[in-house]
């Protein structure tokens, strides 16, 4: 017989017993269950991405969580299926021992590439997503605002606009932007929640990111670094308008005698 | 999995050399943790150096102190702990005398070069809130002298249970094991004044980004 | 307690030795404390001028003399005093610091004895960990509804950042201070502690730090979260100075405690104890504490530095003096990843030695458990910067500490393998420890999944400071650390208190705890991917369902905690008399009777297998430990019979 042959065999007898056989189908419904909880549950609860950047991050929740279904179902279904046929029932100590099985070097090695191969595929995953994210805002010349954060409120400024400064972030949509955040006081994180990003404001320094929204509507930003009392006050609306709106709006800023309306 | 001597080795009876060899491990696990601390200080002073965040890590027209006298009180916190190693060889040799010498030749360097640091501490011509050169200079200083002082404390130890002939050619695994203390703290010492040759900030980027 | 007291204030015993320390005890530690505080308070408060950090500065020295104080009280300098004059300890000096004869009021003293010491931290940890429940619970109260004002936003921040590090403290002690020190000598053949003195000096600096860490409330709180960041540090009330002396206090602690558990497990092994035949354990409690040595002090020069800033100005971490947020975050978490591993490896390490006692079998792949816990300890100084994706301090550099990160699933993954490889074919015995090895199964699993989100940069930039992360660290300090804590007190009980734990209660608050806390971080991991900041004293209504169901499960959670303290009392105070093996397990602990003679082995061990022989028949050796116990000692029959059914 050769090798192969050899192993195949060994494969499929190992296969016809009974615990691995019982095993498998609980490995199989578990995996089952938990890549349905991956395509509609996380992406889910994150709600509707206003950005690229916010679908790719809930794209990788998704893909994320389903490939570790098959490995948390792995670790469960052996100890779940242990505790139903092997279960030592009775109140005191088991009469006899179980099998000697001091290790088992092919199940190992097979379990260490099936990690590292994992970890190399999220490696991969996240380094293109990451790619991804810089790539998109190449090409096109972004529009820049400033934020500044301090205890306890955002304040957003338009330098590309005639400065104008305002403490509701408007944005054009489909249009690549780029925030220099800093702080007054201590360190805040000016987050988009439905955009994505994030990025610390910290005293001293300029920090930047960038996204490009994609959504018509009323987002928030929230400060997502503990900052003292009214920490938790600390929001913004972030309304994402199409150009003209977005255009007429700062023409509205930038005449000081007219009143700035938000647009429809 | 196991089993049992008859005749054990008595209680309380323990070889010496196991005693020491355990102390020694003990000690240079020590000097692990307190090279940590000293580390992340040096990094401190690196990494403010290296931001200059503001352009406030040595702002114009600031004074600095003159690096010779870091490198004075390391040059003396070397001596010492070469004073302490000539003792320590004393005894290893059964020279008693040699030990008591020694090691109260290393105190007294000690107590000198605690004397220059306090002066260092006093004189620095800036103020702890200054700068951040200013306070990390201080807390290098701070540092040391805390070193200092410990090494005090268990060198005069050393002397006087020298003078009380606690040790031999056999039994000197304290005299040992305080000579390594005294010489990280001579090493952290010379790292210390290494630190503070650098002053002005690599980066001068006014309002870097 | 007030039994305690009383034969605590009985006439010291009538053996000699022991010197000064014979009238030194908690009473003068605290008197002494108060003393020194009180001094220290006077002198900064009415003859120095302290200017404009007055308050910071006199909270500060009058916690650092409190603690001083507190350590001359109890006696922690009367040994080195000794040695500097000359004048070692006699035997019996050392007989008494031991604790020889003295009944109850050895718990209240600087007693050496490491069986002493491990109660004793068994005890400080249960303090820390019912105060940082209830904290918990007012936290969970606080948000049952969007706005519901239980606590003002001041309040609030000081409750999260209190319960935070007290909690960070009692996860870092609650395996390797009770098991590492009570079990982990005897688990290894030896009588005592390589540094018996240095064992109690690191839990009275515990100790005296647990006063310092709740004087915080009464100065205006830890309004930081436990991370005390800075510069908002910087502004904050006095209890930060609370803060920066709890952390240097406690710092000095854990570095003592590691240097001399590590030194212990490397030099005290019994003879014929080869690194392939030291219990798993060993390597859980060496890897924890030996993370802990360099870490440590990285977190107390964070707190030097801090404190520095609050009481002279200094300008570490104030931008307009040259100072930089980015050194504390750097500092803070070179310490803080570290620690996660000091809390989390002894923890499910400790699971991981049970698992061959219920089960039966060997421990499966004993080399590859040894492997993956070196290759977590290696990369776990590597990976700080994960917490700092989106700080902006390095941003190049966010994509290699990814990978880091991501690195450590294989060799916590060969953890998972280890401990399911040994319940394959199992006897599988559902007693409460092997429950808590189940349990640990199902949340290190969710909370591993969970990092690997986070260790994934843009899904960070997503979810850093939502509820997610803190559902994520709970799943793993709590789910898989504070699980393994208690299923190793649920199994060393019997050898520690000398009695068999009420299982009835047990059972009851296991189910409590693990549904309710499942309950409690599903729901928060479900409002944090919705948008939920952490450390929000109140919110947007659209997270109003999955907070209300986080709150029901924390009362949950807490009405089992309860149980199991109601377990823990009745069963030490009245619980049936343990045999001395009762799980029919290998390790050495389990030889030595019960209770335990003052320097467990009258004749020491030789080593001559690994512990874990299940089914092998242990071929070398007669079927019971019978020959273990001491000549004359008290034989106890139902240990007798247990090892004589256990070994068939
Ligand atoms: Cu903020
Ligand atoms: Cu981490």
């Amino acid at each position: 017989m050769t090798i192969p042959a050899q192993v195949g065999g060994r494969v499929r007898s190992w296969m016809n017993r009974p615990e691995m056989r019982g095993v498998f189908w609980i490995w199989a419904a578990m995996t089952a269950v938990l890549v349905v909880f991956s395509l509609y549950v996380p992406a889910r609860l994150m709600g509707p991405p206003a950005s690229p950047t916010m679908h790719a991050v809930e794209n990788t929740m998704t893909v994320f969580t389903v490939a570790a279904s098959p490995v948390a179902a792995a670790v469960w279904s052996v100890a779940l299926y242990s505790l139903l046929a092997w279960r030592h029932r009775g109140s005191g100590q088991p009469e006899t021992d179980g099998p000697p099985i001091r290790g088992n070097t092919p199940v190992t090695a097979l379990w260490l590439v099936l990690s590292s191969l994992l970890c190399v595929f999220l490696l991969i995953w996240g380094l293109a997503a990451m790619q991804s994210v810089t790539a998109a805002a190449a090409g096109r010349v972004p529009l820049q605002v400033n934020v500044v954060g301090q205890q306890w409120l955002w304040s957003f400024s338009y330098p590309g606009q005639g400065d104008i400064e305002t403490d509701q972030l408007y944005l054009p949509i489909d249009q690549p932007v780029v925030f220099h955040v800093t702080s007054k006081d201590v360190v805040h994180s000016f987050w988009v929640v439905q955009m994505g990003i994030k990025i610390d404001a910290n005293p001293g320094e300029t920090t930047v990111t960038n996204v490009t929204p994609n959504k018509l509507g009323t987002f928030v930003v929230r400060c997502a670094e503990l900052c003292g009392l009214l920490h938790a006050d600390m929001e913004a609306a972030v309304h994402v308008v199409s150009a003209d709106d977005f255009a007429a709006w700062a023409r509205g800023r930038r005449s000081p005698p007219v009143e700035s309306s938000p647009p429809k | 999995m196991t089993a049992v001597i008859p005749a054990g080795p008595a209680r309380h009876v323990e070889d010496l050399d196991a005693v020491g060899r355990r102390w020694r491990l003990g000690v240079v696990l020590f000097i692990f943790a307190d090279a940590a601390f000293v580390a992340s200080l040096v990094f401190t002073y690196f990494y403010l150096r290296g931001l200059n965040t503001d352009s406030g890590w040595f702002p114009d027209g600031a004074a600095s102190t003159p690096i010779w006298i870091g490198w004075t009180i390391a040059a003396g916190t070397v001596l010492s702990a070469a004073a302490y190693r000539w003792g320590h060889s004393g005894i290893r040799a059964g020279k008693e005398e040699r030990l008591v010498l020694g090691a109260g030749l290393a105190v007294l360097v000690v107590l000198v070069v605690v004397v220059g640091q306090l002066i260092q501490l006093a004189t620095f011509p800036f103020g702890v809130a200054d700068s951040s050169y200013g306070s990390t200079t201080y807390v290098l200083g701070a540092a040391n002298m805390f070193h200092l002082l410990i090494t005090l404390f268990v060198g005069l130890g050393i002397v006087n249970r020298g003078r009380l002939h606690k040790f031999s050619s056999t039994n000197n695994w304290q005299v040992q094991i305080i000579g390594l203390w005294w010489t990280w703290v001579a090493a952290a010492a010379v790292l210390s004044a290494f630190t503070t040759s650098f002053v002005a900030s690599p980066n001068l980027l006014v309002g870097n980004g | 307690m007030s039994e305690a007291m009383v034969e605590f204030a009985a006439a010291p015993p009538s053996t000699g030795g022991g010197g000064l320390l014979r009238r030194l005890n908690l009473l003068t530690a605290v008197a002494g404390g108060v003393l020194f505080a009180a001094i220290g308070w006077y002198i900064s408060h009415r003859i120095m001028q302290l200017g404009d950090f007055g308050s910071d500065r006199v909270v500060t020295i009058t916690l650092i003399c409190w603690a001083l104080g507190f350590m001359v009280g109890i006696g922690a300098f009367a040994g080195p005093l000794r040695w500097l004059l000359g004048r070692d300890q006699e035997h019996e000096d050392e007989m008494f610091l031991a604790g020889k004869d003295q009944g109850i009021g050895r718990y209240f003293r600087f007693t050496t004895d490491h069986k002493v010491v491990g109660i004793q931290y068994l005890v400080v940890t249960m303090v820390l960990f019912a105060v940082g429940g209830t904290l918990a619970m007012t936290i969970r109260t606080n948000l049952i509804t969007p706005n519901s004002g239980f606590l003002g936003p001041q309040t609030y921040n000081a409750v999260v950042g209190i319960h935070g590090l007290v909690m960070i403290i009692a996860t870092i002690v609650m395996v390797t201070g009770p098991f590492g020190n009570f079990i982990m000598p005897i688990m290894i053949g030896a009588r005592d502690m390589a540094f018996p003195r240095l064992n109690a000096l690191s839990l009275w600096l515990l100790v005296a730090a647990v006063p310092i860490l709740l004087s915080a409330a009464f100065l205006g709180g830890i309004p930081t979260g436990w991370t005390g960041y800075a510069p908002l540090a910087d502004q904050a009330p006095p209890g930060m100075d609370a803060y920066t002396m709890t952390i240097i206090v406690f710092a000095m602690s854990s570095a003592i405690a590691g240097v001399n558990i590590t030194t212990t497990a490397l030099t005290m092994r019994a003879r014929g104890m080869t690194w392939s035949r030291t219990p798993i354990f060993v390597y859980g409690v060496v890897a924890s504490v030996g993370l802990a040595i360099p870490a440590f002090p990285m977190f107390m020069s964070a707190e030097v530095l801090l404190g520095m800033d609050r009481s002279f100005g200094a300008q570490f971490y104030v931008a307009a003096g040259g100072g930089s947020p980015w050194l504390y975050t750097n500092l803070f978490w070179l310490m803080g990843h570290p620690e996660v591993y000091v809390i989390v490896l002894p923890a499910v390490i400790a699971l991981m030695e049970i698992t061959p006692v219920f089960t039966r079998k060997p421990l499966f792949g004993f080399n590859v458990a040894v492997l993956s816990i070196v290759g977590i300890v290696g990369l776990s100084v590597m990976v700080w910067a994960h917490h700092m994706f989106t700080t902006g301090w390095a941003p190049d550099l966010n994509g290699s500490f990814m990978l880091t990160t991501e690195l450590i699933s294989i060799p916590t993954g060969l953890l998972f393998l280890v401990i399911i490889g040994t319940i394959w074919r199992g006897r599988v015995w559902t007693t409460l420890p092997m429950m808590a090895v189940y349990a640990m199964l199902w949340n290190f699993i969710i909370g591993g999944v969970t990092g690997i989100y986070l260790s994934d940069v843009p899904a960070d930039y997503a979810l850093h400071g939502s509820m997610f992360v803190t559902a994520h660290f709970h799943y793993t300090l709590m789910g898989a650390g504070l699980t393994g804590a208690i299923g190793a007190l649920f199994y060393w009980f019997p050898k520690m208190t000398g009695r068999m734990i009420n299982k009835r209660a047990g059972l009851v608050s296991f189910w409590l705890v693990q549904i309710g806390f499942n309950v409690t971080f599903m729901g928060m991991f479900a409002v944090g991917l919705a948008g939920q900041p952490r450390r929000v004293v109140h919110y947007d209504h659209l997270f109003a369902v999955g907070n209300f169901v986080s709150t029901m499960g924390a009362y949950c959670i807490g009405v089992g905690m309860l149980i199991l303290l109601y377990a823990v009392v009745s069963s030490w105070r009245h619980g049936a008399v343990a045999p001395a093996n009762p799980w029919g397990a290998k390790t050495l602990e389990w030889a030595v009777p019960n209770p335990i003679p003052l320097e467990n082995f009258e004749v020491l061990p030789v080593v001559i297998s690994d512990p874990y022989g299940y089914g092998e028949g242990d071929p070398v050796l007669p079927p019971t430990q019978r020959e273990l116990v001491p000549v004359g000692a008290p034989r106890d029959p139902v240990a007798e019979d247990d090892t004589e059914t256990s070994q068939s």
